[in-house]
């Protein structure tokens, strides 16, 4: 078993999205950065979505009953187990009695933290991750708190290391392949250039739903009645008051604001390592250009990580 | 018309909601896409970008699209939802009536009067968006939208009545509430209410 001695900014139960349900108003969630949820669990011998924690800025503090192996990836952390650094980067294999304190994330927004076997947590709508905005899925539908109890399902596995050349280490400012969209031209012209040229920076306001973008604004030709339409993660919205938000995994699956620009799906998962402060420049890509860039970004990973088409 | 949508999406234009949520039926089941999502205006697919190729995507689109045939219907399941009017239920009743320039009495009295087609399920889960509003009732959104509102809520705007199943930010005006459970995700029907169904509501 584990215990939750302090549960951190905002820790939930992450894992695959919930992927089918968009027309019913479920977004497809799950983890925020699904890339580094594969990392970690990929060190503990688990399938690339078994249920692991996706912590926010500052991690938890976790004390162990039970013998069992833990990783640690995604946002750059100074974990400590029982006072003493741990490899970032390799399998730490606990004992019980253990406490892993993960600590403040320096670099990037989010670490998840995987255990062996996955953690024991039913799924619902087809996912065990937690949507915390309609409260089910994950740990009884919402963030961790002190004293609760988390249960992993296996023991202790070989230890292994991330090849070097897989080793993610998050930018405070990442470039976001994009392409246009549907209402990209009721950008106006010196609005599109600042789009795809700007250098925008991450705002305080910066979760799961979505991201505020500062720094600029757009002007946009809208009456503020275009017909509701659908939305993904990764799509920029543009309100009428010109500043761009970008949705995040937990987006409402419809949107009646102008959609300026879509985020091509191999960088989508960087958008879960976004905090307030980063700065974001889309780069505009033709779509076909971004589906041969998102194979050949498969292709490198395939080898470390087998499920790669299912995870990016 | 098919229009691209980045690397892994198409949308496809559709006339009205009923034919949208109709011929998203019918795409969903002719090929495996990601998601199927109809707007008020539109449908869009979202492919698996790295097993599908975009041409054999836009392919299955193309013939599904050719054997589609919209039939409307006007006699989908009909439900009553019961709906406490006006007061802290509805805190937006009392300034919409005054500009539309009618009693709460006419207000209750039209909106409770017909039955509604449910056109769109979407935003958050469960929440519906039902049209038909009678253009007497017709009100622009709020200026400002508020940053909760209970779940549960009642609300209008335009030409369409909101459900809130869950609590969340939102925009239109509020003018009731009621109990009914409209999202439950451990439930058997995690969603009871369907495009296609017709709904009435019944004052409270």
């Amino acid at each position: 078993m584990i215990e939750v001695i302090k549960p951190g900014t905002l820790t939930t139960i992450q894992s695959r999205p919930r992927l089918g349900l968009r027309h019913r108003g479920v977004p497809s969630g799950g983890a925020a950065d699904p890339l580094s949820l594969a990392l970690a669990n990929r060190l503990v011998g688990n399938q690339w979505d078994a249920p692991a924690l996706e912590a926010t800025l500052i991690g938890p503090v976790l004390k162990f009953t039970k013998d069992c192996s833990v990783a640690i990836a995604g946002g750059a952390t100074a974990s400590l187990l029982n006072g003493d650094d741990v490899n970032r980067h390799a399998t730490i294999n606990v004992r019980a009695g253990d406490t892993l304190s993960v600590g403040v994330i320096r670099a990037g927004a989010r670490c998840y933290i995987a255990f062996s076997g996955g953690l024991d947590v039913p799924e619902v709508l087809g996912s065990a991750s937690t949507n915390l905005q309609a409260e089910f899925g994950g740990y009884k539908g919402r963030a961790l708190a002190a004293n609760d109890e988390l249960v992993a399902r296996g023991g202790v596995v070989e230890p292994c290391e991330t090849p070097d050349k897989f080793r993610l280490t998050p930018s405070s400012s990442i470039a976001l392949r994009t392409c246009e969209s549907p209402e990209t031209d009721l950008l106006s012209e010196t609005s599109h250039a600042s789009l795809f040229s700007g250098n925008w920076l991450v705002d305080q306001r910066a979760d799961r739903m979505g991201i505020r973008l500062g720094g600029e604004t757009l002007t946009v030709r809208s009456d503020g009645r275009m017909p509701s339409a659908a939305v993904f993660p990764g799509t920029v919205q543009c309100p009428e008051d010109g500043a761009p938000y970008l949705l995040g995994v937990d987006a409402g699956t419809v949107g009646g604001y102008p959609r300026v620009a879509q985020v091509a799906r191999l960088d989508r998962h960087l958008l879960g390592q976004l905090r307030p402060g980063d700065r974001v420049r889309f780069v505009k890509m033709a779509p076909d250009e971004a589906l041969q860039a998102l194979r050949g970004k498969q292709d490198y990973w395939r080898e470390w990580l087998p499920d790669i088409d299912a995870i990016i | 018309m098919l229009t691209r949508i980045a690397d892994d999406q198409f949308s496809i234009d559709a006339e009205s909601a009923p034919f949208a949520q109709a011929l998203a039926d019918h795409l969903r089941v002719s090929g495996a896409w990601l998601d199927v999502v109809p707007g008020i205006n539109s449908v869009v697919v979202q492919f698996d970008a790295g097993r599908t190729k975009a041409d054999d995507a836009e392919r299955l689109i193309d013939v599904a699209y050719a054997d589609f045939e919209y039939r409307p219907t006007d006699d989908g399941p009909l439900i009553e939802i019961p709906v406490r009017y006006g007061g802290e239920d509805g805190p937006d009743l009392e300034p919409l009536c005054a500009d539309l320039g009618i009693s709460k009495t006419e207000f209750i009295e039209q909106h409770t009067g017909q039955a509604y087609p449910v056109e769109m399920v979407g935003f958050t889960p469960g929440f519906a968006f039902i049209g038909g509003l009678p253009t007497s009732l017709h009100a622009p959104r709020r200026s400002a939208p508020r940053q909760q509102v209970p779940a549960g809520s009642v609300a209008v705007a335009d030409s369409r009545t909101g459900l809130y199943a869950l609590a969340s930010p939102g925009g239109w005006n509020l003018v009731g509430r009621t109990d009914m459970t409209l999202f439950d995700p451990h439930g058997e029907d995690p969603f009871p209410i369907s495009p296609g169904m017709r709904v009435r509501f019944v004052a409270r």
